[in-house]
Formats: structure tokens, sequence, C-alpha cells
């Protein structure tokens, strides 16, 4: 019943539909523009949907989530510059695909496929976030701090970076995220008697620093490339190719949803594994991978569209993001009151049934968008950067003025901005750091709350862990994370599988 | 996992973070030295946190702090180790590859806009930013740069103001003036 008033409020009003609409062709703009990452432009936007109201506040950033992933794939096949990073896998055979002369095939193919990992993605979620929030209200204080870590832990693990980087870049996220005045005892943290640092540091200004500024800097060294025009030919793929693919878009799908509902890997993680997924499976592809196989566009185009209604699942149902996106999403809704986890599903169903909603109608508008205006998009992508870069600072400065109308938080934006340049290009993955500060507040809430149930006995904290078999689940996916990146796991599993190292 | 080598090492995404795995690029153990003394700094400052309350013990307001700021310094540790012992990438310099001149003339444009926002205005400041960036980056006539910048800017300005209704400091410019004589020719043309 809740859902469906969840759905009529979003189909009985125009202005709410027309705003998904509005946001899905403007994110397949700025996920096909490289340089412009959704990420950006949503954390960008969290501070003009400020004075809205909640409801057009999300239509719009969906719309841009939705359109953005996918949007990434079109200057990749045509450019082989992936406009987005869940584009990266696209490029890798959709760029030798249009320089075949088939750039048309290629997006016809990866629109379509979006689509179908978009509705898997969706479905999941669907079904699977009632079901997670009413088990999530057994969750313990310590599950949901042994979530965050393990979130927090699983970025640096499952990409190609170093693990140690990903902590560093966590543990710096919950440091900036515990700056200021301890909400429970009152007492300053890390404010050095400044009296600036007493209410935090704005979220908002170290997102858009890390992923506004950090990146317009880093275009700095691409600002001399200029694009290559491909000839497009016929958009809409063939029935018959899209059955002959159905069942890999279905498999790379899966993955898809199942990594985006890990805490903190996104859409950019699930492309990667679901391409290496595809190489595996497919016997002798004509044309093999690299030179422009159909399934190395199916693969990561489903996954990382599936990967968006996946990333939801944690968000909605712990309040723990599924990737960088929700991340920023958790703090909007944070801004309008709005407190994602268990309560909000039971308290507000309609507000859930609204974003699935949201989605559904995103990913029919990315559909129709992407078959019919592919002429259109060509176009704006040749923006020249020169004008791009200047425009995107701009858009920075004001996004981190305008929420507390502070000179204070462009400073600091600036002040990321330059940090996260450095940890770019030094291998330091920055998805932590946002993960850090957004999830600081809950993992400090739980620890003391778990560690004062115990009576401030760590053995006792311990043997609760060991009780309970989710809590031990998830320490044990913790510990795992841990031995998997020392020497000791390759010696392990060079013993247990020695068949597996000589024939990969 | 196949790795992909983004463009530059300049870390697309989480997904293929930049660096080179096998070789130290320039300053990068610098960088490493640096965080590591910013995380024991931080680790004695986390240190300090009282607990007005009673004991600093495993529930107090020092705890969370301490164990990040531990787990930063033991991690920037291990990272300065593994660094250090990297052969130095030499086809690379600080200079082009990591910091180049340009780069740094943006950081400097972005402090000065953040000085020159509050006294001078939103409309001059952006102006006179966007003229000076997209001239140095294009290179084109001053007249081209002089129309994109402007239009760019004026299209934003009406995006924020009207749809978004974000106030930025108006400055030396009497912008509500200005509105306000707009609406009052569009009622006087509608009446």
């Amino acid at each position: 019943m809740e859902a469906l008033s969840g759905l009529i409020v979003l189909f009985a009003q125009p202005q709410l539909l027309l705003l998904v609409g509005l946001g899905t062709f403007a994110g397949i703009y700025i996920g096909a523009i490289p340089g412009l990452s959704v990420t950006m432009a949503v954390s960008i936007l969290i501070s003009f949907t400020f004075s809205w109201d909640v409801l057009p506040a999300i239509a719009l950033m969906i719309g841009i989530y939705m359109g953005g992933v996918y949007g990434g794939s079109r200057t990749a096949i045509l450019l082989n510059i992936p406009g987005a990073p869940s584009a990266i896998a696209t490029a890798l055979d959709g760029y030798p695909m249009a320089k075949r002369g088939e750039a048309g095939v290629a997006i016809g193919v990866t629109t379509v496929m979006s689509f179908i990992g978009g509705f898997v993605g969706i479905a999941v979620l669907a079904l699977a976030a009632p079901l997670v929030s009413d088990f999530a209200l057994s969750f313990q204080p310590r599950d949901y701090m042994l979530l965050a870590i393990l979130g927090i832990l699983l970025v640096g693990s499952l990409s190609q970076g170093s693990l140690t980087k990903g902590i560093f870049a966590g543990a710096l996220g919950i440091a900036i995220g515990s700056v200021g005045r301890d909400p429970l005892t009152f007492a300053e943290r890390f404010t050095f008697d400044f009296q600036i640092l007493e209410g935090g540091i704005s979220f908002i200004a170290v997102m858009i620093g890390m992923f506004g500024v950090s990146e317009a800097l880093i275009q700095m060294h691409h600002v001399d490339k200029r694009a290559m025009r491909q000839k497009i030919d016929r958009v809409v793929p063939s029935l018959a190719t899209v059955r002959k693919h159905l069942p890999l878009s279905l498999q790379t799908s899966t993955i898809g949803v199942i990594v985006g509902a890990l805490p903190g890997t996104g859409g950019d993680i699930a492309a990667l594994m679901a391409y290496d997924h595809a190489k595996r499976v497919t016997r002798n592809p004509e044309p093999p991978f690299g030179e422009g196989a159909m399934e190395g566009l199916v693969a990561p185009e489903t996954a990382n569209n599936a990967a968006v209604g996946g990333a939801f699942i944690p968000m909605m149902t712990l309040g723990i993001p599924g990737d960088a996106v929700t991340a920023i999403m958790i703090g909007a809704l944070f801004i309008h009151g709005l407190n994602p986890g268990p309560m909000l599903m039971i308290d507000k169903p309609d507000m859930f049934w609204f974003i699935v909603g949201c989605l559904v109608a995103a990913n029919v508008f990315m559909l129709i968008f992407g078959l019919t205006g592919i002429r259109l998009f060509a176009r704006i992508v040749e923006m020249p950067r020169g004008v791009l870069i200047p425009l995107i600072l701009l858009l920075s400065i004001v996004g981190a003025y305008a929420v507390n109308n502070s000179i204070a938080d462009v400073y600091w934006m600036l002040g990321f901005g330059v940090l996260g340049y450095f940890m770019r290009h030094y291998g330091y993955p920055l998805g932590p750091v946002i993960l850090g500060v957004i999830l600081s507040r809950l993992l400090d809430d739980n620890w003391r709350r778990a560690i004062i149930s115990e009576r401030g006995d760590l053995g006792l904290f311990f043997a609760g862990i060991l009780s309970s078999p989710l809590s031990l689940a998830l320490f044990a996916s913790v510990i795992l994370i841990f031995v998997s990146q020392t020497p000791l796991w390759t010696r392990a599993k060079a013993r247990l599988f020695p068949n597996a190292q000589r024939n990969p | 996992m196949e790795r992909i080598d983004p463009e530059h090492h300049d870390g697309t995404s989480d997904a293929t973070p930049g660096g080179e795995p096998d070789r130290r690029r320039p300053g990068e153990l610098g960088f490493a030295a640096f965080l590591l003394l910013t995380s024991l700094f931080l680790l004695v400052s986390a240190w300090g946190i009282e607990n007005p309350f009673g004991p600093n013990g495993l529930s107090s307001p020092r705890a969370l702090p301490v164990a990040t700021t531990a787990t930063m310094a033991v991690a920037a540790t291990i990272i300065l180790a593994r660094t250090a012992r990297l052969p130095r990438d030499a086809s690379e310099t600080f200079a082009r590859d990591i910091l180049p001149a340009r780069a740094l003339l943006f950081v400097g444009l972005l402090a000065g806009y953040a000085l020159l926002l509050r006294p001078v205005g939103f409309l001059p400041t952006s102006a006179i930013f966007l003229a000076v960036a997209i001239r140095y980056l294009e290179r084109r006539s001053w007249g081209w740069t002089l129309a994109v910048s402007l239009g760019a800017l004026l299209a934003i300005w009406l995006v924020f103001r009207i749809v978004f209704t974000v106030l930025m400091p108006a400055g030396i410019v009497p912008e509500a003036e200005i509105i306000q004589f707009f609406r009052a020719l569009a009622k006087g043309a509608v009446g």
C-alpha cells in the first residue's frame, strides 16, 4: 500500500517527473563530458538544492546519477576518453568498435544494456530493501560499527590500488568528520582553540574540494588534447543482438548489484569486475577482447547501471552509503532533516518508494534520450576543456560558499582540493575519505554505545561479537580483508589451488 | 584483475587510482612524509582530548580520534617505508608531471577569488576570474574570451538566482536594485 502511495506521489506530480527527466538529460551530458563526474555534479548540487523541498531535490539528483553513470560510455566509445569513472572498461572495446565504423551499434547496445542493468538493480532494490530493513532492526550498535569499517576498507581492497593507502584515506575521513565539539560530552576535538573549527568542517566543502576542484586541477594536464570525431550510423540494436547477450547481461547485472550493494564500492569497481568476468566466461569472442568484442561493452555497462540500484540498498536500510554518490545523497538527506536507516524505512516508507519510482523513471528516460538524442550529445561533448575547467571551478566555489554563506568553507574546499589533487597523483583513493567523513558520527556513536553497554570491558565486547552470528560474519570479513593483503594469503592460495596459479 | 592504467597515472577513479605501482613518482616520498607528520601531529592532539565528565576510557570522546589517528600514523609509516624502497621514475619531473605552473596558477586564482568575493561581489569577481582563466587556457582573442565568459556568467547567474535562489555577495554591484528595475519594467509592460 505504501509502495503505491510513494509511487503515486511521483507520477501524480508532473513537475517531479519533469525534474527526473531533466536530471537524466543533464546527467547524460555530465557523464559524457570528460572532467565532469556524477560525484562532482551531485556534491555541487546539494548546496544549490538546499532551499528546495526534499522530494524535488532527490528527484533531480537521482536523474543525474542514473544518466551520468550511463553517459560516460558515450565518450568512451566515440573518443576513447571515459567520460565517467564507471566507463573506463567500456572504452577498452567500445573505441575499437567505433574505429571499425560501428559506433552507432556500440552506442545502441550500450544504451539497451544499461537499461537492462538499471532495471535489474532497481528490482533487487525494491525486493531486497524492505527485507534488509526488517533484518536491520536486530542490528546491534557493534554491527553498525563493523559495517562502517567494512565499507571503508572495501574500496581499497577491491580496487586496483593499495589497501594501505585506502585505509589511510578512510581514517583521514573519519578524523575530518570528528572535528568540532563532541555531540555527547561537548569536548573539543581537533579544534586547536579556533572558534571557527568548533562547528566542525563542512562536509560539502570537503566533497566539492575532493571531487570538483581536484578533478578540475587534474584536467589541467589534458587541456591541449583534442577529440577525434567518429561517424555514427544505425543506433537501435537488433533484437537478435540483445537476445544473444541476454544471459551474459543478467550475470553481469548480478555482479553489478552485489558490488553496488556492498558498502562503499560502486559502479566503477562493478564495471571492472564485470569486464573481468566476461573475459573469463566468454569462449572465443569474435573479435577478441580489446579489439571490439561486444561482450566487452555488455558487461561493464550492465554492471555499472545495476550498481545504482544496489548502492541504494545499504543507504536506505542501514544509513551506510553504497558508493560515493549515495554518500553524498545521505548528506543531502541529513540537510533536509531526514536520517537514512531502518527507522526511515519504517516511519517514511513512501520516501523509499518515491526513490524507487524516481529510479524507474530515470531508467526509462535514459533509454529514450540515449536512443534518440545521439547527434546532439556528440556535439556538446566537444566543448573545449579550457572553457569547461574555469566553469567547474566557479561552480565549485559558489557551491561551497552557498550552504553556509561562509568564505572559510571556500578555503576548506580549496585546501581539500589541493590535498585531493596530490592524493590522486600518488594513488590514494578519494572515495574512502568521503565515506569516512559521512560515517564518522555513526562510527563514534555506535562504538560508544557498544562499549558502554559492555560496561567498558573490551573482553565482553569481543565475547559479544563471538556470540552473534552476524557480528561474527562482519568481524571475520574485516579480518579477511587484512589477511588477503599479506604475503600469508598469497602463499596459502598457492598451496590450496596449485592449478589455478599455472592456468590462469 | 587486469591493471588498467588511467591516463598519466592521475587516478580517474577509485577503481583505478593514480600513481605507479612499481615506481616512485616525483614528490611522492615527500608527500608520504608529510602525511606521516600530519598523522603524528593529529595523534598527539587526539591524545589531548579530555573528557569533561569522567575518565578518558574506551567510551570517552578521545577514543575514536585516538584510534583513527593511530591508524593513520601506522598506515602512513608503512606507505612511507614502501615508497622509499621503490625506484624513482626518472622520466617524470615534479614541475612538469605533478604540479605544473598552470595548476599552481589556478590555485592562486582561486585563493584570489575567495579574497575578493566579499568586498567586490560575485559578478565582477567571477567575470574577472572566468576571463583570465579562459584566456590563459584557450589563448584566443580577447573578444572571443569576453563573449564566452560573460555569456556563461550571465547564464550561471540567471540559473542560480532564479532556479536555485542562491544568494551570493552583491559587493559593488547593486544586484537587488537591478532585479527590482527589471521586475518593475516587466510589470509596466504587462500592465
